[in-house]
């Protein structure tokens, strides 16, 4: 059991609280999921719970922290050990041995346990985490997801009586962070281990949590079962990422439709919304017969309506926009790196002005390697890559950054000016744009993204999201015609994504184009409007998103899924989001 | 690419106990630092290579020995212009230098070069089996053992583990900044100072941060729990593996009584000698290499009895 009475902690030279006045207690099994904007404390109460708060931070701390009778101001990190599991974010830099079975011993071997003890517990680890085909891998040589499994085995290896597990997917993958997931509520179901879960991204794992507790500047803002805390719709204020089901039920519930749960699954909203649909038999008469007009919806252009959003440019100008020329073209492009991998084959792709395109892909099938000839990162091996006019295989990145941005996964890699000004003007600089020209140019990106009161700051020290919003501004102040984002949103808490979306949204309007690579299916499904899928070097399909993401098994939005299912009632099974869905049913 | 990493290959030669691997790159050392005779010193060189061929390293190998390689030549044409003794000139400069006299190349000096070249070469390529065939827990092991401190030991063993992870994340810094046009080979001194240290900057947080990362996930498993920690791994020496430690062992006694019998010398000044070896000489000289191979030898030989 932990209980936490009162407790108030600030890091060591800072004197605004990391924690303010916590009380909580977390009963034996519970699976509780922490959540909040970043920034809000999460980190910082996971470290208390095994003692890294006060014993390796330090700083100042008041209150009481007691895990399973033990006082954690009295206890080291060390002695935790046993009771506490921690699991951290970045897989990379938690684990410390060469092999994976010397990773699974190094706990115990810390801990003095005597060999045959050692052997069968790393025997055990293994098999309850479902990682004993990896054992006598290399660490290094794993996946994301492989990492944080074999992470989560070392510390169930302590026999530990409680998990608290810091972002353990936000580095990964969909695939990778699907498998550690299902090894969490494994180790919850079966064997009664305490899970503290630290989590952006709610519809996954929400249906197997048995309480929410959401921490805001340092507070529990709310805490409780997840149907009553999501179900009232309150917590989306502070940032956390309604799951798209919940809001779609809440939404059709504010029309006078009575559903009395709030569905945590796919399955349990696919019968609510049923049951919903039945009820008003209205929509299902009017619906039919549109359906009967129009069988064919995939082939249905946007409809104004439909989008709820301001016309885009591309479908009010697409016959226009193709006789333009494109801003890139890729012919027969191949690409080999020395070691003789050959990352993309024969890809033939064309993208123009006002496009916002997702390309998508499973790890490693060539999606980074293809935008990296965009800018000239990467030579063709084979084939022509032409950007804006430029024949990119001649070109220098320095003369491509004129046209094309490229925004790295991790902010911490653009920065490193003293101040968010000189950041700017370091990339203005590098491109020959200086002095009384810069400044300008530098005013306005900062206003545009909302930076202005930082100009003086040290970027490092701000907050992730702004972080990244500086990053994505010292590429922007360039104004290239083409943006690349890599990956910017894994790990990012929903109200982030949202706004960076927006602001993409916002500039491919001015006729550039912005290409996203990710594997966030419910972002693309909201935000693009083209889709490529890559795999194994090769493009599968390249077409709008309503075309690729519908029906599609593994990228599909979890609302396309229930629309499919309620295709019976009428509805278009190639609605992708709760919105699209909200105003289909209005 | 080469990456210059242990590869966890599975071989005879990866599968022994690191204390043969260890005694025997130790007895090339002392071999090669014990005989001066070119023909000793390029015959022990290449007696290295079953072990490299053995241990199935030698695409690890020749990217090092490249390097060696151009080592090599450096110290060749260093000790060629520096050393100006040695009876055969080849080429007097036309200018003296105050207090070290008029410089020259001489034959002796081009030979000495060579000569202490291929003890290098010895050196290097018996190294190159700790790098890439012993594997990096089974080194901290010994070194546990052998009594260096746990906490140090570990500390060197992270550091090698990182060198990869740090590798990438300054490729991946590298490329952020080009991407916001920054070139890398422009500008006077001063500029290009100031180019690449918008990359050490981040990098050096970075590794800061990964180092607070990784100190929170060793605490967090009971690092340096004060306790006397366990090993679950053991390094056993087997019947096979004794035998090969004797053999190393016997094979530098047996290099030291050679070489106190006067074989194996060479004296490149005054002027070079001829190198030549009786029948008995060379016969004793194979007799040695033999010992110094006796290693990867009987791995073969183990493996065929483990077979069986």
């Amino acid at each position: 059991m932990i209980s936490i009475k009162n407790l108030t902690f600030y890091y060591s030279g800072s004197d605004k609280p990391a924690l303010r006045d916590i009380n909580l207690e977390i009963e034996d099994g519970e699976f509780v999921l922490l959540t909040g904007p970043s920034g809000g404390g999460k980190s910082s109460l996971c470290r208390c719970l095994n003692g890294l708060i006060p014993h390796f931070y330090g700083g100042k701390i008041t209150g009481k922290v007691e895990v399973n009778g033990l006082n954690v101001m009295k206890h080291s990190t060390k002695e935790l050990a046993t009771t506490v599991g921690m699991v951290f974010q970045d897989p990379e830099n938690q684990l410390v041995a060469v092999d994976v079975d010397s990773e699974l011993a190094f706990g115990l071997e810390n801990l003095a346990f005597a060999k045959e003890v050692i052997a069968r517990r790393v025997e055990e680890a293994l098999d309850t985490v479902g990682i004993v085909s990896l054992r006598h891998r290399a660490t290094s040589e794993l996946s994301g997801g492989e990492k944080q499994r074999v992470a989560i085995a070392s510390v169930l290896a302590l026999y530990p009586d409680i998990l608290v597990l810091d972002e353990p997917t936000s580095e990964l993958d969909p695939k990778g962070a699907e498998d550690v997931l299902n090894v969490v509520e494994r180790l919850n179901d079966e064997l009664g281990i305490t899970v503290i879960l630290v989590e952006h991204r709610l519809d996954r794992v929400v249906a197997h949590s048995d309480r929410i507790v959401v921490l805001e500047n340092g507070m529990i803002t709310a805490d409780g079962g997840p149907r009553s805390i999501l179900g009232d719709g309150k917590v989306s204020q502070s940032g956390v990422g309604i799951p798209p089901i919940i809001k779609l039920v809440q939404a059709v519930k504010s029309k006078g439709n009575l559903i009395d749960n709030t569905p945590l699954t796919v399955k349990e909203g696919r019968m609510a919304m049923a049951e919903a649909l039945r009820d008003s038999e209205s929509f299902a008469s009017r619906h039919s017969e549109r359906v009967l007009r129009s069988p064919c919806h995939s082939e249905r252009s946007e409809e104004s309506h439909r989008s709820g959003q301001a016309p885009r440019p591309k479908n009010l100008n697409r016959a226009r926009l193709h006789e333009e020329s494109p801003l890139i073209e890729v012919k027969k492009l191949w690409h080999a790196y020395p070691e003789g991998f050959v990352a993309v084959k024969d890809i033939n792709l064309s993208i123009c002005p006002g496009e916002f395109v997702a390309i998508m892909g499973r790890n490693a099938s060539g999606k980074t390697t293809l935008v990296k000839h965009f800018n000239g990162l990467l030579k063709p091996t084979k084939g022509d890559v032409t950007v804006a006019g430029i024949n990119a295989k001649e070109a220098t990145v320095a003369e491509l950054a004129r046209k094309v941005g490229y925004v790295f996964q991790n902010p911490n890699d653009h920065l490193f000016c003293d101040t968010v000004e000189e950041e700017l003007a370091f990339t203005l600089n590098n491109l020959g744009v200086k002095g009384g020209e810069a400044e300008p140019l530098i005013n306005q990106t900062l206003e545009r993204f909302g930076l202005t009161q930082y100009r003086y700051q040290y970027p490092r020290f701000l907050s992730g999201g702004e972080k990244q919003r500086v990053a994505l501004a010292s590429i922007l102040v360039a104004q290239p015609q083409i943006i690349i984002l890599d990956e910017p949103t894994r790990g990012m808490e929903y109200r982030l994504k949202a706004e960076l979306m927006k602001f993409l949204d916002e500039y491919r309007r001015e006729c550039r184009a912005v290409i996203l690579v990710t594997q966030d299916v419910e972002m693309v499904a909201e935000f693009s409007d083209r889709v490529v899928l890559l795999s194994e070097g090769k493009i599968v399909v390249d077409g709008p998103k309503r075309e690729v993401l519908s029906h599609a098994l593994l990228f599909s939005p979890q609302i396309n899924r229930l629309a499919q299912a309620l295709k019976n009632y009428g509805v278009p099974d190639d609605i992708l989001t709760a919105d699209e869905m909200i105003e289909e049913l209005a | 690419m080469v990456s210059y990493k242990y590869s966890g290959k599975d071989t005879v030669i990866h599968r022994l106990n690191p204390w043969c691997k260890l005694a025997w790159i130790a007895g090339v050392c002392i071999l090669a630092l014990l005989f001066d005779s070119p023909v000793y010193l390029l015959l022990l060189s290449l007696s290295t290579l079953p072990v490299i061929l053995a241990a199935r390293v030698w695409k690890e190998w020749l990217s090092v020995m490249k390097f060696a390689f151009f080592l090599c030549l450096l110290i060749i044409v260093i000790n060629a212009l520096v050393s100006n003794q040695g009876s055969h000139v080849l080429y007097q400069f036309p200018f003296a230098i105050p207090i070290a006299g008029a410089p020259r190349i001489t034959l002796e000096g081009i030979l000495w070069g060579v000569g202490n070249s291929l003890r290098l070469l010895a050196i290097i390529s018996a190294f190159t089996v700790l790098m890439f065939a012993i594997h990096p827990d089974d080194l901290m092991l010994a070194m546990v053992k052998a009594k260096l401190p746990y906490k140090s030991v570990m500390v060197t063993s992270l550091s090698t583990k990182f060198v990869p992870a740090l590798i990438d994340d300054a490729q991946r810094i590298a490329d952020a900044k080009k991407s916001r046009g920054l070139e890398l080979d422009r500008g006077g001194r001063i500029q290009r100072v100031k180019s690449y240290a918008s990359i050490a900057i981040p990098l050096l947080s970075n590794s800061l941060d990964r180092a607070v990362q990784v100190a929170e996930a060793m605490e967090s498993r009971a690092f340096g729990s004060g306790q006397k920690r366990t090993f679950y791994k053991e390094l056993k020496l087997s019947k096979v593996d004794i035998t090969i430690l004797s053999f190393v062992f016997f094979s530098i006694a047996f290099g030291v009584f050679l070489r106190c019998s006067g074989q194996g010398g060479y004296q490149y000044y005054p002027a070079v000698e001829a190198v030549s070896l009786t029948t008995s000489e060379w016969a004793v000289l194979f007799v040695l290499l033999l010992l110094v191979n006796a290693m990867p030898i009987l791995a073969l030989l183990k493996r065929k009895v483990s077979l069986d």
